[in-house]
């Protein structure tokens, strides 16, 4: 693409039309715009059209929009193979020139393009940062020099921007010698240019808070944000291990910390805008300090004493605040890396503790008016936050770090102290319940907080209460409480303390509440109607000692209909209509309860008329996946009681499931392929007329397209195979099965499949229905052999030959195959099955392998030649190794190949229904051990011809495997004579 | 970079398992970003306050702090004292020579006289090209050991006063050579080591005036100070971080002689001196560390760490001895036989290192225990054995975070076999449940915990173990009493992949609800 006028001129409509809210010209423009971006030079004309003064605004914002996205699927190496055919890279030429121009450009743009390019740059950075830009941070260094000489700041923080994100990886990449390259690479080059910029704009702070009415706002806001973004960048820097320069000059950077964290700004902090800017710069500082206390405490050991008391009275002050979030957080941190460390006994003295509990903890651990808020507005993350551990960066959360942190070396007194607290709590509650919930509240927390979590969340242990007391006076008014809907947040507390300490509450105690939870699922409130199911399910899943589960289905059976009925309408609550809690607890309802009829039939139709609503628009992965688990498990379970409810979900489910093929609601038909495998399994043949439809959709090879869906397909093309084989051999349909098994054994990604389902179809014909076409077959698979044999599909090979063999006979396997060229048999044999024979794994597998193999040695005439007695013996030999050593000693890991597969946008993913999976199926049910089978056949051919095996082995079997070979003659009592 | 170079890290690739804990640890990186540290005890650059030869006939003043008047009044003597040389050097007449020495000294004394010495104001009046006429050769030894003492001083200034002394570098190493008395190569030496002592830049450039090999042979006699001086100025030449020099000096015909030698019998002085040319050979070239352990190079060193109580002669040594296990596996496999007396001695010095109050002893116990940990089976059972678990159990849970790393990566090692080829290296299961039972997880759950991403992959890798090791499936109530999982949840979104799918994989595949568990 050159650049010329008509390029901008093009360009510029382009970009202009994308921001149409007409869709028509909008997409019009948006593929016009895919298009050229794969011609060479796209980006590059991109950025002089964001560089062009004479171009809208609005049209170069997109323009750098697009160009950051532009960079970041082509700025790839071009020599990467892994980069996949999607899109081309950008050559070299035009990545040089984009790098020559970006950092001018970005400086002298408006903020809105320069937050654009800055991240762009951090595309190029990426890749391409330090090795292969070498200019890029003298430029930067060189500019920022110049920006500070006239005191710039908006390219001041533009660069200190740009240096920020390419310095992040330092941030969470192991050390190794290149990371340690580049890392001295940046520190050599930048950490004098840094402190120089931070102790001048530390100054300038100074001397502006100092004059008359302090500075305002708009003065120093480039300021206040510029040292943060040096903070950001030391972080980077010293991440890794503390650097010479910093060590060198840590007192000037110490010193500005500190005044950070202890000097106030008026005339700045009186606007809450303005207080958030001062409060995100003494985040950073705190990240700072955590980090030197953490890693480099015997450096930092010196300034420690002032720092924690500086970070302590900030957050007393900050604890009483309710917003400033992140500084409450990260300071709380600071004293809990504190607390942990050789340092700790800056805590031991007399009332520190208490002081830390009072004024620290207690405040922060109190709900505000943002937790209610976030209570009311916004269910799914408070959740989230509150009872699934995405709190890591909560107030309240890290209040309880703290403690636990105190507690690692003072454990009696903070228990102590906090029991006090928590009485304290509980009788301000007693006083004015009505005014004073949020007490109570706040020792629920603490208690749940402190608690140590346990294996598969079903248990944990606490020692700051007693767990059986406290919940019955105080957890059990709550849930008994008449009004669902009062103090909707103290009942999400109970409700969540009883799911948390559910191991710990007695089965009568429990029992008798069961149906206060079941009542709950009626509340208004969404967090509560939640944590009541949440609690339901949970509860299910109690296992006691031994394993078994505590509450049977006798247990739940009389409440089924009522809690079935709650559950159902909680999904109408608004913004519950995919609620995932409820219906996971539907799910392990179903998984428990009896289910009588009068259970199945409101429930199918329950669940089949979400089922059309999803179909609509599937929104939630989750809920969807536990709906159809929901499903898939109804059926089974209502069917193993009695098989003839299977027409009556066929009824209600074929709609849906016609609906989903029919509008090609792509992320459900794996789920739907795989519930129709199921029906088809739990029908009794002949098989419904209905189900052949869906055979020939089976078979068109459009259903095949997506790999999603090869899974569920093979799934259900093995349930017809087995449940009509009569009908498959009709209409040419074995042709097309046969051809849906040629496509996908050619491809490596889905070879495995494609076996599944010729193997499915050898097990289930007559031989007399398949032996006009195993000629086809194995050309495909030696043709295949012949182009890509990896180590799976060579196995995978030998399975199937296997597989042959038992089924058919050893002749036929021969015959058919010499069919194709003349005594290949014999060379497959040697090349790839004796070879491979050692490597499979499995039970089935191996039991299938070992006992074809045995009876190839033992019944084939081409083996038994006497001209054969050299592969003969190899073949033994491999099948003693399969079967005398144990799997890790024979099998050698093989790295997984990436497959390098289309990928075409956005694709769903194959989710394996547990509730309508298929039990492995033994081929070989009459043999029961491999091993017996060897030796009672050896023992049985030798008997005819004594004296030829014996010298056989001896020939041509590893010494370790003639051992083995014995040692397994002994083990059954026969011999080999 | 010499291709000998860079076998540094022997650290696997680590997935899933814990297995690959069991990799050689080495300390020097390529590329470091660190402070260096000889423990601040022994400065890279040295003054020369009283002569080398102990003939100083200035008056020492010790802890007088310079006022600023007699700042600028000893700049000024400077300035007048350098002007003196320059008339000294030009005047040809009678007496020339005594008048050039007397010059000569009086700039030495003004340049000995404080801590803080009127570099800056010597080399503003244009000491060098005059100090560098005043080396030439055929002078006698009086002017060229008051020259020499000149440039020392002047080199011990800052990093651009000590470039200063280039264009008198190729002199200095001229006088080093067998031709020169013992007190003018002494002088020259050390001035060179101060040069050496500036960094890597300046390091090569007297490397490739062939500063190295006549170094070298002072350090052959037995004793005196000369071999001192010699020795620090070769510790600061072969630095690095390039290694070849430091292999070219373990090349040097006598040198290995003379350090087995100086490491066994010389003083503690001495042999401190020493102990750094060693610990530079061993970190840097693995050629000389093969040589070095092949030369039994370990007795003298535990020989020193068992009998010695001097700090600053056990940093050194102890090092080096570290650097020798991790540098060459030959070390702990042909040398640090379980059952030999040497090996017994290493365990118990190592004891004695884990025991001092000084901080970088037990940091570096602890390292040379995890690499010899990193052994056989045999090796383990020595170690687990030994009187250091106990010590080592103690500082996991109480010592700084540096040290507990370096703790953590013993016991880790002391709970899986050696890899032995092909398939993943088992666990030793009596060794783990043993410290377990003595309450070691804690320790590495507090690991989890760290913002140091290698402890917090060691903190998980021994989580690993506990979680498929423990007998009775106890291994998950155990990480669960120790808060194990809320410390594994934090890795739920971090940005280092591997740990992320480390922690991810285990609350799966340990905490994880059953699905469909009611099957």
């Amino acid at each position: 693409m050159e650049w010329n006028a008509e390029t901008l001129q093009y360009l510029s409509q382009c970009f202009l039309h994308t921001l149409s809210p007409q869709p028509e010209p909008r997409r019009r423009a948006e593929s016009s715009l895919s298009e050229a971006a794969d011609r060479p030079n796209y980006g590059l004309a991109v950025l002089r059209l964001v560089a062009e003064p004479s171009v809208d605004e609005q049209i170069r914002q997109a323009a750098a929009v697009n160009f950051k996205n532009h960079l970041k699927t082509r700025w790839v190496p071009s020599n990467d193979p892994n980069a996949g055919s999607t899109f081309s890279p950008i050559l070299d030429p035009e990545k040089d020139q984009i790098k020559a121009l970006i950092v001018s450009l970005m400086l002298s743009s408006t903020s809105r393009i320069q937050s654009q390019l800055s991240e762009a740059l951090a595309v190029i950075g990426k890749h391409d940062f330090p090795k292969s830009w070498p200019t890029l941070l003298p430029e930067l260094i060189s500019n920022l020099q110049k920006a500070a000489q006239s005191s710039d700041y908006a390219s001041i923080n533009g660069i200190l921007g740009t240096a920020n994100s390419i310095f992040k990886k330092f941030r969470y990449q192991y050390k190794t010698n290149d990371l340690f390259i580049d890392l001295k690479y940046c520190l050599d080059n930048f950490a004098a240019p840094l402190l120089e910029i931070f102790l001048k704009t530390a100054s300038l702070i100074d001397s502006t808070a100092a004059a008359p009415g302090g500075g305002s706002l708009v003065t120093l806001r480039p300021l206040f944000e510029s040292q943060r973004l040096c903070c950001r960048i030391f972080f980077s820097l010293n991440f890794q291990e503390l650097p010479e320069f910093f060590e060198d000059h840590m007192r000037e950077w110490m010193g500005e910390f500190r005044k950070y964290l202890t000097t106030n700004y008026p005339s700045v902090e009186s606007s809450s805008d303005g207080l958030a800017l001062v409060d995100e710069l003494r985040a950073a500082v705190c990240e700072n300090i955590s980090l030197y206390m953490e890693k480099n405490e015997e450096e930092f050991q010196g300034y420690l004493n002032e720092f924690a008391s500086a970070v302590w009275s900030l957050l007393t002050n900050v604890s009483q605040s309710s917003s400033r979030d992140k500084l409450a957080v990260t300071a709380m941190k600071f004293l809990t890396t504190v607390s942990t460390s050789v340092h700790h006994t800056l805590f031991a003295a007399e009332g520190v503790l208490q002081q830390i509990c009072q004024s620290i903890v207690i405040p922060n651990v109190r709900l505000r008016d943002e937790d209610e808020e976030l209570f009311e507005m916004n269910y799914i993350e408070f959740i989230r936050r509150d009872m699934e551990g995405s709190d890591l960066d909560t107030r309240r959360r890290i209040a309880c770090e703290l403690l636990k942190g105190i507690a690692t070396n003072y454990k009696k007194q903070v228990i102590d102290i906090v029991s006090v607290q928590i009485q304290n709590l509980l009788s301000s509650f007693a006083t004015n319940p009505s005014a004073n919930w949020k007490d109570k509240d706040c020792a629920i927390y603490l208690v749940v907080s402190l608690a140590t979590k346990k294996a598969g969340g079903t248990s944990v242990s606490t020692d700051l209460v007693d767990v059986q007391s406290f919940f019955l006076s105080v957890i059990v008014p709550e849930l008994q409480s008449q009004d669902v809907n009062g103090f909707p947040m103290l009942k999400a507390g109970s409700l969540k303390f009883f799911t948390t300490f559910r191991g710990l509450i007695q089965k009568p105690v429990a029992f008798q509440l069961f149906p206060d939870l079941v009542r709950f699922l009626g509340a208004e409130s969404n967090v509560v109607h939640s944590y009541a199911a949440s609690c339901i399910e949970k509860l299910l899943l109690v296992k006691d000692e031994g394993g078994k589960a505590r509450y049977t289905s006798a247990d739940i059976t009389p409440f089924v209909p009522a809690l079935m009925n709650n559950l159902f309408n909680a999904l109408k609550f608004p913004e519950s209509e995919e609620n995932q809690y409820i219906m996971k607890c539907i799910l392990r309802v179903l998984a428990v309860a009896d289910i009588s009829s009068e259970i199945a039939g409101p429930c199918i139709v329950g669940l089949t008329s979400i089922l059309n609503e999803v179909c609509k628009n599937p929104k939630n992965p989750i809920f969807n996946h536990y709906l159809f688990e929901s499903v898939a498990i109804l059926v089974r379970r209502a069917c193993e009681r009695d098989g003839s409810l299977i027409t009556a979900f066929e009824a209600r489910l074929f709609p849906s499931l016609q609906t989903i093929l029919a509008t090609d609601v792509t992320e459900f038909l794996p789920y739907a392929f795989q519930l129709l495998a199921q029906l088809v399994e739990l029908n009794k043949p002949p098989i419904s007329p209905s189900y052949m439809q869906i055979f020939v959709l089976l078979l068109s090879p459009d259903s095949w397209r997506r790999s999603s869906n090869v899974p569920a397909l093979v799934r259900l093309l093995q349930a017809f195979l087995q449940k009509a084989p009569h009908e498959v051999n009709q209409e040419g349909r074995l042709t097309q099965v046969l051809g849906i098994f040629n496509m996908l054994v050619s491809s490596g990604s889905t070879d495995e499949q494609g076996f599944y389902v010729l193997n499915t179809v050898i097990e289930n014909l007559e031989y007399g229905v398949i032996s006009p076409y195993m000629g086809n077959i194995w050309n495909v698979l030696f043709m295949r052999l012949q182009n890509n044999r990896t180590v799976k599909f060579q196995k995978s090979l030998v399975i199937f030959m296997s597989l042959f063999l038992v089924k058919h006979g050893a002749q036929n396997l021969v015959d058919t195959m010499n069919a194709v060229q003349a005594n290949i048999f014999l060379v497959i044999l040697e090349q790839f099955w004796i070879p491979n024979l050692k490597l499979i794994t499995g039970v089935i597998e191996l039991k299938l392998t070992a006992v074809a193999s045995t009876r190839l040695i033992c019944e084939s005439p081409v083996l038994l030649d006497a001209a054969a007695a050299r592969v003969w013996g190899k073949m033994l030999d491999s099948i003693v190794t399969l079967l005398s050593r144990p799997e890790q000693d024979r099998v050698e890991e093989e790295p997984e190949m990436p497959d390098i597969a289309e990928n075409v946008g956005y694709t769903a993913t194959f989710v394996k229904l547990y509730n309508a999976g298929k039990k492995e199926d033994d081929p070989l049910t009459d043999v029961k051990d491999p091993k017996q089978f060897l030796v009672a056949s050896l023992a049985k051919l030798s008997a005819v011809t004594p004296g030829r095996y014996p010298q056989m082995i001896n020939e041509n079997l590893e010494p370790a495997n003639q051992t083995a070979l014995l040692q397994l003659c002994t083990a059954y009592n026969c011999q080999i004579v | 970079m010499a291709d000998d170079s860079l076998a540094s890290h022997r650290r696997d690739p680590i997935k899933s398992s814990v297995g690959n804990v069991a990799a050689q640890r080495r300390r020097q990186n390529a590329a470091t970003v660190g402070k260096e540290r000889r423990e601040s005890l022994v400065r890279a650059k040295r003054l020369c306050r009283v002569g080398a030869t102990g003939e100083g006939d200035v008056l020492v003043e010790e802890n007088h702090m310079m006022t600023d008047e007699e700042g600028f009044l000893l700049e000024d003597q400077t300035s007048s004292a350098v002007k003196e040389l320059k008339s000294a050097v030009v005047y040809q007449g009678k007496g020339a020579m005594q008048k050039r020495v007397n010059a000569l000294r009086e700039l030495r004394r003004l340049l000995s006289k404080s801590e803080f010495p009127p570099v800056e104001a010597a080399l503003k009046a244009g000491a060098i090209p005059l100090l560098v006429q005043c080396l030439s050769f055929g002078s006698p030894d009086e002017q060229l050991l008051e020259a020499a003492w000149c440039l020392t001083n002047i080199a011990a200034g800052k990093p651009e006063e000590t470039k200063a002394l280039l264009p008198a570098l190729p002199l200095l190493i001229a006088h080093l050579g067998e031709k020169s008395s013992l007190p003018v190569a002494e002088q020259c030496a050390w001035a060179l080591g101060n040069v050496a002592g500036e960094g890597e830049e300046l390091r090569k450039v007297l490397l490739s005036q062939g500063a190295l090999p006549p170094l070298a042979r002072m350090v052959l006699p037995n004793k005196g100070s000369t071999v001192r001086t010699a020795a620090w100025a070769l510790s600061n030449l072969i630095k690095g971080p390039d290694p070849k020099a430091a292999t070219e000096l373990i090349k040097v015909d006598g040198v290995l002689d003379a350090i087995l030698r100086h490491l066994r019998k010389s003083d503690e002085e001495l042999a401190t001196e020493v102990a750094w040319v060693v610990v530079y050979l061993s970190a840097l070239s693995n050629f000389a560390t093969g040589v070095l352990v092949k030369s039994d190079a370990l007795q003298p060193l535990v020989e020193r760490l068992a009998t010695s109580n001097s700090l600053q002669l056990l940093i050194p040594v102890l090092r080096s001895l570290g650097n020798l296990v991790a540098g060459d596996s030959h070390t702990t496999s042909t040398v640090l036989i379980p059952g030999h007396e040497i090996t017994d001695g290493v365990i118990k010095v190592l004891v004695k290192c884990l025991k001092s109050d000084h901080r970088v002893l037990k940091k570096e116990a602890s390292w040379v225990l995890s690499n010899i940990a990193a052994g056989s089976i045999e090796h383990k059972q020595l170690i687990y054995s030994s009187e250091a678990v106990p010590l080592l159990l103690r500082l996991l849970s109480t010592a700084p975070f540096d040290i507990r790393k370096e703790v953590a990566y013993v016991l880790g090692n002391l709970c899986v076999a050696p890899a032995t080829g092909e398939g993943k290296p088992d666990l030793i299961k009596e060794n783990l449940v043993s410290l377990v039972q003595r309450g070691c997880l804690s320790g590495f759950i507090d690991l989890v915990r760290s913002a140091d991403i290698e402890a917090a992959r060691l903190g998980l890798q021994f989580t690993e173990l506990v979680l498929r090791g423990m007998p009775n499936g106890d291994g998950p109530k155990l990480v669960e009493q120790e808060d194990g999982i809320d410390a594994m949840e934090r890795y739920q979104f971090h940005e280092n992949e591997d740990l992320r799918n480390m922690a991810n994989g285990l609350v799966d595949k340990y905490f994880g609800e059953d699905y469909g568990v009611n099957e």
